[in-house]
């Protein structure tokens, strides 16, 4: 569906190679996402999904490779590296404040202050950023809680949402944003799935770019444009969901099927 | 809490195999994700009930001693009693508070109070400015507050290191005092025993003592500072979850440090404002006042996990420890079973709590999971 925008993709990596000591988690990894694609990084356990994305988010510095952001390079030192540049990661376990309310939540670190003397005192503008947070759910989709309501008081489905929507309202704003999501429904039921599901496709419609960390498939056929396939810290596979067989999915992933790249797989 | 429904295995979590649909079918207009119902309204009421319940405790025990103890109880000058004899409680149990609050449990308020007094009543004996004795005192305060708290950052636990504090500070106290006190401190009557707004000497009203204008100024500021502004928003964040602070790119160190700088400041002012009611600053800390502030900071349901509590329930938790002792002195009642009184009713507190607690988490969960049945 929503084909790419633009030919320059939103976040590229090219060459991608991590150790961990002796451990080589990560070897040669190209891929990239267009503005608005969802890519689904599929692997079994131990693939190197989550270390991929940990090097797309700044946690982790790759031992070599480099990446781009619109086309211009970058060097993630930190996460916050990689949040100025427009990519952000939203954590599997969820990094909410729990007796603050979903406003406050939102405006984490970006908090609105009152006009006038007021402001300069600190004071926030509740109202105001109720009202904003309510106008960029509606934006994304999102019909959860009360913006007043504490997160603590809400459902795994209705936090797990907020936590997306907290990092794309980060990431809109300038030109198309690159969202991070490492297993966003691990912890849900069907119903609540569903609903992340809905928030994902919505997010990519409006130009964010998507990577999705997951090893369930049903999700990823779900709402993925295109997958691409680890095993054993390489790419073994980069295919559009559309007409690709489950039965090859589930052999790349197990690696009981050759590699798409037969010039990469020399060890 | 517990909340989240971590297993799937209710009937029905996994997605039917193949039936998925291609994804390109969907999104004409985005209709809204419906995202679970509304909490129920006797959900609501058991917050209210965790949150508010100490606001009706303290007027129970109201109605209670008023009839019991009539009619020496229920008069504008036992309230006023009351008050003043409460505030010393508020003050630590504020810098308690709010160190729980953000996270940390600073156990050496008493040797910030005791090593701020000796300093104020130092300077006072050394003839310089009353309100220069007095600013030393206080940044006595911050200064501890920064050592907590740069030390606690290291990751050392903050009980251990404040502990640490806190023998420190005894010792330097009494360095400070050389073995002694400082003695006829008038100078502070005037945030001491001093009472503002007499009317006719006393006879129309009795004035309101200087602590209890203290105790107002504290709770008020502290209050909107929490609530209200962008800095204690982030104070009360941290201590609730210090890495979701940090992933939003928030220094989160800079309010740990915060936290223990305020606890040592109201620390400090508690000992200024308890030496001026004596007028004689002693370099003994007294750990008693710990135990009695974290009473009333329990009273007040802040719970210990941090992030969550008010302070204008810390001030009711103080309150009703002045109350129940004033009630049973009124009665004539030996003041040990007021001790015995509030931690019985600190326990009753407790085990409300829990209950409340537990109910509301049973009705959240239901509520998760029949998000199954009722389709809309
Ligand atoms: N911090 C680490 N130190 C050493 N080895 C690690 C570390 N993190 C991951 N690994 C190893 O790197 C490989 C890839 O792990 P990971 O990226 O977590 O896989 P996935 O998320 O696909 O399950 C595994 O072999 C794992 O044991
Ligand atoms: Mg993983």
């Amino acid at each position: 569906m929503s084909a790419p925008t633009s030919e320059t993709p939103a976040l590229a990596l090219s060459g991608i190679e991590m150790h961990y000591g002796f451990v080589r988690a990560l070897s040669d990894i190209d891929v990239h996402v267009m503005p608005g694609e969802v890519v689904g990084l599929l692997g079994d356990n131990g693939a190197g999904k989550s270390t991929l994305l940990k090097v797309m988010s700044g946690a982790h510095r790759p031992t070599h490779g480099t990446i781009a952001v619109h086309g211009t390079q970058h060097t993630f030192h930190a996460p916050s590296d990689a949040a100025a540049a427009g990519v952000q990661m939203v954590y599997q376990d969820l990094s909410l404040v729990e007796p603050q309310d979903i406003a406050t939540n939102l405006n984490m670190g970006q908090e609105t202050l009152r006009t006038g003397p007021l402001g300069w005192l600190g004071f926030v503008d509740r109202k105001a950023m109720r009202k904003s947070s309510e106008a960029e759910l509606d934006r994304l989709g999102v019909r959860t809680a009360p913006m007043s309501r504490p997160v603590e008081m809400l459902s795994g489905g209705q936090r797990q949402v907020v936590a997306i929507a907290r990092s794309a309202i980060r990431v809109n704003g300038e030109r198309g944003g690159i969202l991070l999501l490492d297993e966003p429904t691990a912890a849900l039921g069907y119903e609540q799935t569903r609903n992340v599901e809905a928030l994902i496709r919505r997010m990519a419609d409006q130009g964010i770019a998507i990577v999705l960390v997951t090893h369930d498939l049903p999700l990823c056929y779900e709402v993925a444009d295109r997958m691409v396939i680890l095993n054993r810290g390489r790419k073994v596979a980069d295919v559009p969901v559309a007409g690709t067989d489950r039965d090859h999915v589930v052999g790349w992933i197990t690696g009981s099927r050759a590699s798409m790249f037969p010039a990469a797989t020399p060890a | 809490m517990a909340m989240t429904t971590s297993n799937s295995q209710t009937p029905g979590a996994t997605a039917p195999e193949g039936a998925a649909p291609a994804p390109a079918a969907a999104a004409p207009e985005p209709a809204p994700v419906p995202t679970g119902h509304d909490v129920p309204r006797s959900v609501s009421v058991l917050v209210f009930l965790r949150d508010r319940g100490i606001f009706m405790l303290w007027g129970l025990l109201i109605v209670v001693f008023a009839f019991w103890c009539s009619p020496y109880f229920f008069t504008l000058d036992n309230a006023l009693l009351i008050a003043n004899a409460g505030a010393l409680t508020a003050i630590f149990a504020a810098g308690v508070g709010i160190g729980i609050m953000t996270g940390v449990l600073d156990l050496s308020l008493p040797g910030t109070a005791a090593f701020a007094s000796c300093v104020t009543g130092w300077m006072l004996t050394e003839g310089y400015a009353t309100w220069l004795a007095l600013l030393a005192g206080l940044a006595c305060g911050v200064v501890v507050g920064v050592f907590n708290g740069l030390i606690s950052l290291r990751g050392f636990n903050p009980i251990i290191v404040t502990i640490g504090s806190l023998s420190i500070l005894t010792g330097l106290a009494a360095v400070v005092a050389g073995g002694y006190t400082f003695p006829g401190l008038v100078q502070l009557e005037f945030m001491g025993t001093h009472r503002y707004f007499r009317i006719n000497g006393g006879e129309t009203f009795p004035g309101i003592p200087a602590p209890v204008f203290i105790v107002a100024v504290v709770f008020v500021i502290g209050t909107i500072f929490l609530t209200r502004t962008r800095e204690g928003l982030r104070l009360m964040a941290v201590g609730a979850n210090g890495e979701a602070v940090r992933r939003a790119g928030i220094a989160s160190n800079r309010y740990v440090v915060l936290g223990f700088v305020i606890s040592g400041v109201l620390a400090a002012l508690g000992g200024l404002v308890n030496t001026a009611n004596v007028t004689e600053a002693n370099p003994n800390a007294s750990p008693g006042i710990i135990f009695t502030a974290l009473t009333a900071v329990a009273l007040a349901g802040v719970s210990l996990t941090g992030g969550r509590g008010s302070l204008p329930r810390v001030l009711v938790g103080a309150l009703i420890l002045a109350t129940i002792t004033n009630g049973l002195t009124i009665r004539g009642i030996q003041p040990y079973w007021a001790t015995v009184c509030t931690g019985a009713l600190l326990i009753g507190a407790l085990l409300l709590e829990r209950l409340i607690q537990a109910s509301v988490e049973e009705r959240l969960m239901a509520m998760n999971l029949s998000v199954h049945e009722k389709k809309v």
